[in-house]
C-alpha cells in the first residue's frame, strides 16, 4: 500500500508539473495584457510597468522564475488584487468553495444511493417512475437554473433561507441544493441500473433461498456490489461540481474561488490563473487517487498493489 | 478611469459654496432615522486601497470616502475645500499655493504638507508602477520622472512648513483643481507606509485614513467591506452615517432580490431590468462621462477617406431609437465626442455650444444621397463594410443596430465582428479594421480629456483621421490659450465642431447607469468621473 501511494504521489507531482508547464505557455498566448488601464496607456508607459513586474523578460525565463518560486511556495502577487499574494488570495477564499462542494457531493451521493436503491427495489412501480423522473430532471436542469429557482422561491418568496451572501450554515443550504442536484441524479441513475442487475443475479436468489432477510440481502449483497460503478463517476462528478460552482458562487454571492477563475483569465491575471489551475488540478488528482483506493475497499477483486493473489 | 466611469467636475474652482449645499435643508437631526447604516451594492470586490496604484472604480469610490485631498468634489463635480482651507493661483496659472487646515489621520497623526509631497512623489516614482501616474502630467517634471530622466525629488510640489503646499505646473492647467480633488492626489502617511512595507493598504488595519470614514472591515480579498465614521475627521460633526456596508453582488438578479428583501439600500440595474423598473419611484439614472463612437480606418480605404461616405454612415443611424428602445439603460444620444455635462462655460454645456446637427441628426434621405455620391466619386458600384465591436451585451446590441441602420443604404453590405475587449483593442491599435466601435471615459472634467485623442500624432487616433485645423485648435488650447479661459473654450468648441463637420468619427451614445435607491437614502452625491460617489453628507431619513 505504501509503495502504491508513493508511486501515485510521484505521478501526481509529475501531472502537476505538466499542467503548470502547459498552462503557463498557453496562458502567455492569450491576447492582451494584465493591465487594467491598458486603453489609456502609451506603449512606453506599458513597457515601464512591464519592467516592474518582470513581464519584459522572455517567456521561458518567466517560466523558470515561476517554477523556482512555486517550489518555494511563492506563487506571485495577483494583478487584480494588487497588494495580495496569490497564496493569500486563494487560501482566504477557498474555504467557502470547498465547504459547498463537499456538502453538495456528500448530500448528492448519499441521497442518490437511497433514491436509486428505492427505485431498484420497487422496480416498475410509481416509486420507480418518480425516481427516474427526478434523476432525469436533475441531470438535465443546469445547476445555475436550479440556483435561480431556489433563490427566488425559497429565498425571496418564502423567506426560509437567505437569498445570498455568506454567514453561517443556513447560507450554505440553497447553494448546496443547487450544486447537489446533479450528483444526486447521476448517482441515483447509476445505483438503480446496477442494482436492478444485481438483484436478478443468481447469488441474490441463493441468499433469498437461504432465508436471509430482505434488508440484509439489500444491504450486504446488493448495495455493496452496486456501488462499484458509482465510484467510477465520483471523479467526473467532482469536476462537475467544481465548474458548476463558478456560476453558483456568483448567483449566491459566495466569496469563493470559482469566480476568480473566470475573471483571472479575462483580465490576464497570470499569477492567479496559475495558482487556480494548480489548485483545481491538485484537487482532481486527489479525488482520482481516493476513488482508486476506494475501489480496493469496495471490491476485493481489485488489488491496488497489482499483485494477483 | 475604466471606460464606464468617468468624472465630470466644474472647472471653476471657487470656494464660494463652502460646506456643500448638498447637505440641504432637510438634514436636521429630527428627520433622521435612529439607525444611520447604509447598505451599498458594488458589482465587484474591492481590489486595492493603495492610493498610488489602484486602478478601478470600486477602489476609487471607497478611497474617496476614506480619504481627502487638498480639495474635495461636491455636487455637479464642483470642488470644495478639503484639507486645504483656501488656495491661491499665480497670475500665469502655473503656481498653486494651498493653505492647509489642522487635521488628523485616523491614528491621531497630524496631516501635514509633507504627507502630500510624499504621496505625490510615491505615485510618480517609476518603481511604484502606477497605471494612473500619467494624470500627474501637468505637474512640473512629472513626465521626466516617470521616464526616470529626473530624480523623484524634482517633482513640482514643495512643503513650506507643516501647513502650506506649493505646486508648480509645467503650464497653466484649467482642470488642475479637479485633479487635486481625485483620490490619486490624496495624502499618504509615510510612517505608516514604511511601517507596513509590502502589507501597506493590504487590509483594513494596515492603513490610515484622513477622510469622513475609515475602513473597519476588509480582509484584502473579501466581498464585503465596512466603512465607519472617522471621528478624527476635521468635519466629523457633519458626517451623519455611522456605518456603510459595501457588498459585492456580482449577479444583477441576486442584487435586485437583495434590494427587494431589504438587505441592500441601492442596486445597479442591468440587462432588461432598467426597462422593467423605469417607472418605479426608486429608479434613478446617472449620466456617465464616457462616450461610444465609431472610428473609420482612413489609412488606405478610399471610401472611408471620403467625407460624404462618412457623413452618410452617421446620418443613417437613428440614435434616439437606439438609446431609448435598444439600450434603454439610462444611456443618451451622443451629439459629439465629448460627454454632455462634462464641461460648461458661462452656464452653457460644451455640447450645446459645439452642436453640429447636420452631422448627427438622423436623415436617411440625405444619407442615401451622400452615399450614392461617395460611391460615384470613388468609382464603385457597391461597398462591403465590416464593423467591429466588443463582445459585451452592449457591444453586440450596437453591432446589430448599426448593421440594420446602415443596411438601409443602397449598395452596401455590412458584416459584423464581435471580439473580446483585449483583442478588439489590439486590432484597433494595429489598424486592422474598417470601422470599429470604441469607447472613452474622461479622466477629469475637461473636454481636452476627449479631444486630444484625435490629433495627428496621438496613438488613440486609430482611424488616422487627420485635420490641421483641428490640430491647431488643440495645440492652442494646450499652449497659448492655456491660461485664458474664454479663448481656450472657443478653441475646444471649434475643435469639436471641426471633428463633427468633417465626420472624423461617428458618435453613438453616452453611457449612463441606472439604479434603484431606497427613498429614505438622502444626500448621496454622484459625479460622473473617477470616484463617482461621496457619502460624507448622506443620511437615512425616517
Amino acid at each position: 500500500m505504501a509503495k502504491y501511494l508513493a508511486k501515485r504521489i510521484f505521478y501526481l507531482i509529475l501531472t502537476l508539473f505538466i499542467v503548470i508547464t502547459v498552462t503557463f505557455f498557453l496562458m502567455k498566448l492569450l491576447p492582451g495584457t494584465p493591465l487594467t488601464n491598458q486603453a489609456k496607456l502609451s506603449k512606453s508607459q506599458i513597457a515601464l510597468i512591464y519592467q516592474q513586474y518582470g513581464l519584459d523578460k522572455p517567456v521561458w525565463q518567466q517560466y523558470l522564475l515561476y517554477l523556482a518560486g512555486a517550489v518555494k511556495g511563492n506563487f506571485g502577487t495577483s494583478f487584480q488584487f494588487s497588494d495580495q499574494p496569490v497564496s493569500y488570495l486563494l487560501s482566504s477564499r477557498i474555504g467557502p468553495s470547498l465547504q459547498i462542494g463537499l456538502q453538495a457531493m456528500i448530500l448528492g451521493v448519499i441521497l442518490g444511493i437511497i433514491v436509486g436503491a428505492i427505485g431498484a427495489m420497487k422496480q416498475n412501480t410509481w416509486a420507480d417512475t418518480t425516481t427516474t423522473v427526478v434523476s432525469i430532471l436533475g441531470i438535465s436542469i443546469p445547476s445555475f437554473v436550479l440556483a435561480v429557482l431556489l433563490q427566488y422561491y425559497l429565498g425571496l418568496k418564502a423567506g426560509w433561507f437567505p437569498i445570498a451572501e455568506w454567514g453561517g450554515f443556513i447560507y450554505t443550504v440553497l447553494p448546496t441544493l443547487a450544486l447537489g442536484a446533479t450528483p444526486l441524479a447521476e448517482s441515483a441513475r447509476f445505483v438503480r441500473t446496477e442494482m436492478v442487475d444485481v438483484l436478478s443475479s443468481d447469488y441474490i436468489e441463493l441468499a433469498k433461498a437461504k432465508g436471509l432477510s430482505r434488508m440484509g440481502i439489500i444491504y450486504h449483497h446488493a448495495l455493496r456490489n452496486s456501488l462499484i460503478p458509482l465510484i467510477t463517476i465520483v471523479g467526473p462528478l467532482a469536476v462537475n461540481i467544481m465548474t458548476g460552482s463558478m456560476v453558483v458562487e456568483n448567483i449566491f454571492s459566495i466569496p469563493g474561488i470559482g469566480e476568480q477563475f473566470v475573471k483571472s483569465v479575462l483580465t490576464n491575471d497570470y499569477p492567479t490563473i496559475m495558482g487556480l489551475t494548480i489548485i483545481y488540478s491538485f484537487m482532481l488528482c486527489v479525488v482520482l487517487l481516493i476513488t482508486d483506493i476506494l475501489y480496493g475497499i469496495v471490491d476485493p477483486r481489485i488489488r491496488i498493489t497489482g499483485k494477483a493473489n | 478611469m475604466k471606460i464606464n466611469s468617468a468624472v465630470k467636475l466644474g472647472t471653476v474652482a471657487t470656494f464660494a459654496a463652502v460646506l456643500l449645499a448638498a447637505c440641504g435643508s432637510s438634514s436636521n437631526s429630527s428627520s433622521q432615522a435612529s439607525k444611520q447604516t447604509l447598505n451599498w451594492m458594488e458589482s465587484s470586490a474591492l481590489p486595492s486601497m493603495d492610493l498610488s496604484t489602484a486602478t478601478d472604480v470600486v477602489s476609487g469610490e471607497t478611497m474617496n470616502n476614506t480619504g481627502e485631498g487638498l480639495l474635495r468634489f461636491g455636487k455637479k463635480s464642483t470642488t470644495h475645500p478639503g484639507v486645504a482651507k483656501s488656495y491661491k493661483v499665480s497670475k500665469d496659472g502655473k503656481t498653486y499655493t494651498f493653505n492647509l487646515r489642522k487635521s488628523n489621520w485616523s491614528n491621531g497623526d497630524k496631516v501635514t504638507a509633507k504627507d502630500f509631497v510624499y504621496a505625490w512623489q510615491r505615485t510618480v516614482n517609476p518603481k511604484t508602477a502606477s497605471q494612473y501616474a500619467y494624470m500627474y502630467a501637468p505637474v512640473k517634471n512629472a513626465n521626466e520622472i516617470m521616464k526616470s530622466q529626473k530624480p523623484v525629488s524634482s517633482l513640482g510640489i514643495k512643503a513650506e512648513g507643516d501647513y502650506k503646499v506649493v505646486v508648480t505646473l509645467t503650464q497653466a492647467t484649467d482642470y488642475f483643481p479637479a485633479l487635486v480633488a481625485s483620490p490619486m492626489f490624496f495624502p499618504q502617511n509615510q510612517s505608516v507606509v514604511d511601517k507596513y512595507g509590502k502589507k501597506y493598504a493590504a487590509n483594513a488595519k494596515s492603513n490610515v485614513y484622513n477622510g469622513p470614514f475609515k475602513l473597519t472591515y476588509w480582509t484584502g480579498t473579501s466581498d464585503n467591506w465596512t466603512l465607519s465614521k472617522n471621528t478624527k475627521y476635521w468635519n466629523a460633526k457633519n458626517v451623519k452615517l455611522k456605518k456603510i456596508n459595501f457588498k459585492a453582488v456580482k449577479d444583477p438578479q441576486t442584487s435586485l432580490s437583495q434590494f427587494q428583501s431589504g438587505k441592500l439600500d441601492a442596486t445597479y440595474l442591468s440587462g432588461q431590468q432598467p426597462k422593467n423598473y423605469k417607472n418605479d419611484k426608486q429608479y434613478v439614472e446617472r449620466k456617465g462621462a464616457s462616450t461610444f463612437y465609431i472610428e473609420m480606418n482612413q489609412r488606405k480605404d478610399s471610401m472611408m477617406k471620403n467625407k460624404k461616405a462618412r457623413q452618410a454612415l452617421s446620418l443613417a443611424i437613428n440614435r434616439k431609437q437606439f438609446v431609448n428602445k435598444v439600450l434603454a439603460d439610462g444611456s443618451s444620444e451622443a451629439k459629439g465626442l465629448v460627454s454632455t455635462g462634462l464641461m460648461s462655460y458661462k452656464g452653457k454645456d460644451f455640447n450645446t455650444a459645439s452642436a453640429v446637427p447636420e452631422a448627427t441628426d438622423h436623415d436617411l434621405a440625405k444619407a442615401q444621397k451622400l452615399w450614392k455620391e461617395a460611391l460615384k466619386e470613388t468609382g464603385r458600384s457597391n461597398y462591403n463594410l465590416t464593423l467591429m465591436a466588443d463582445d459585451t451585451p452592449a457591444g453586440k446590441n450596437t453591432l446589430e443596430f448599426v448593421q440594420s441602420q446602415w443596411s438601409k443604404l443602397d449598395n452596401i453590405k455590412v458584416t459584423t465582428q464581435s471580439l473580446p475587449f483585449k483583442t478588439r483593442l489590439s486590432r484597433s491599435e494595429n489598424g486592422q479594421f474598417q470601422a470599429v466601435v470604441s469607447g472613452w471615459g474622461a479622466d477629469y472634467p475637461d473636454a481636452i480629456s476627449f479631444l486630444e485623442m484625435f490629433t495627428k500624432t496621438n496613438s488613440y487616433n486609430r482611424g488616422k483621421w487627420l485635420n490641421t485645423e483641428y490640430d491647431n485648435d488643440i495645440k492652442a488650447a494646450d499652449g497659448k490659450d492655456a491660461n485664458n479661459e474664454a479663448a481656450r473654450w472657443t478653441d475646444l468648441v471649434d475643435a469639436q465642431k471641426t471633428l463633427m463637420k468633417d465626420q472624423g468619427i461617428i458618435p453613438l451614445y453616452q453611457q449612463g447607469k441606472s439604479q434603484l435607491v431606497k427613498s429614505n437614502v438622502k444626500g448621496v452625491i454622484y459625479f460622473p468621473t473617477g470616484a463617482n460617489w461621496d457619502f460624507s453628507h448622506a443620511y437615512i431619513s425616517k
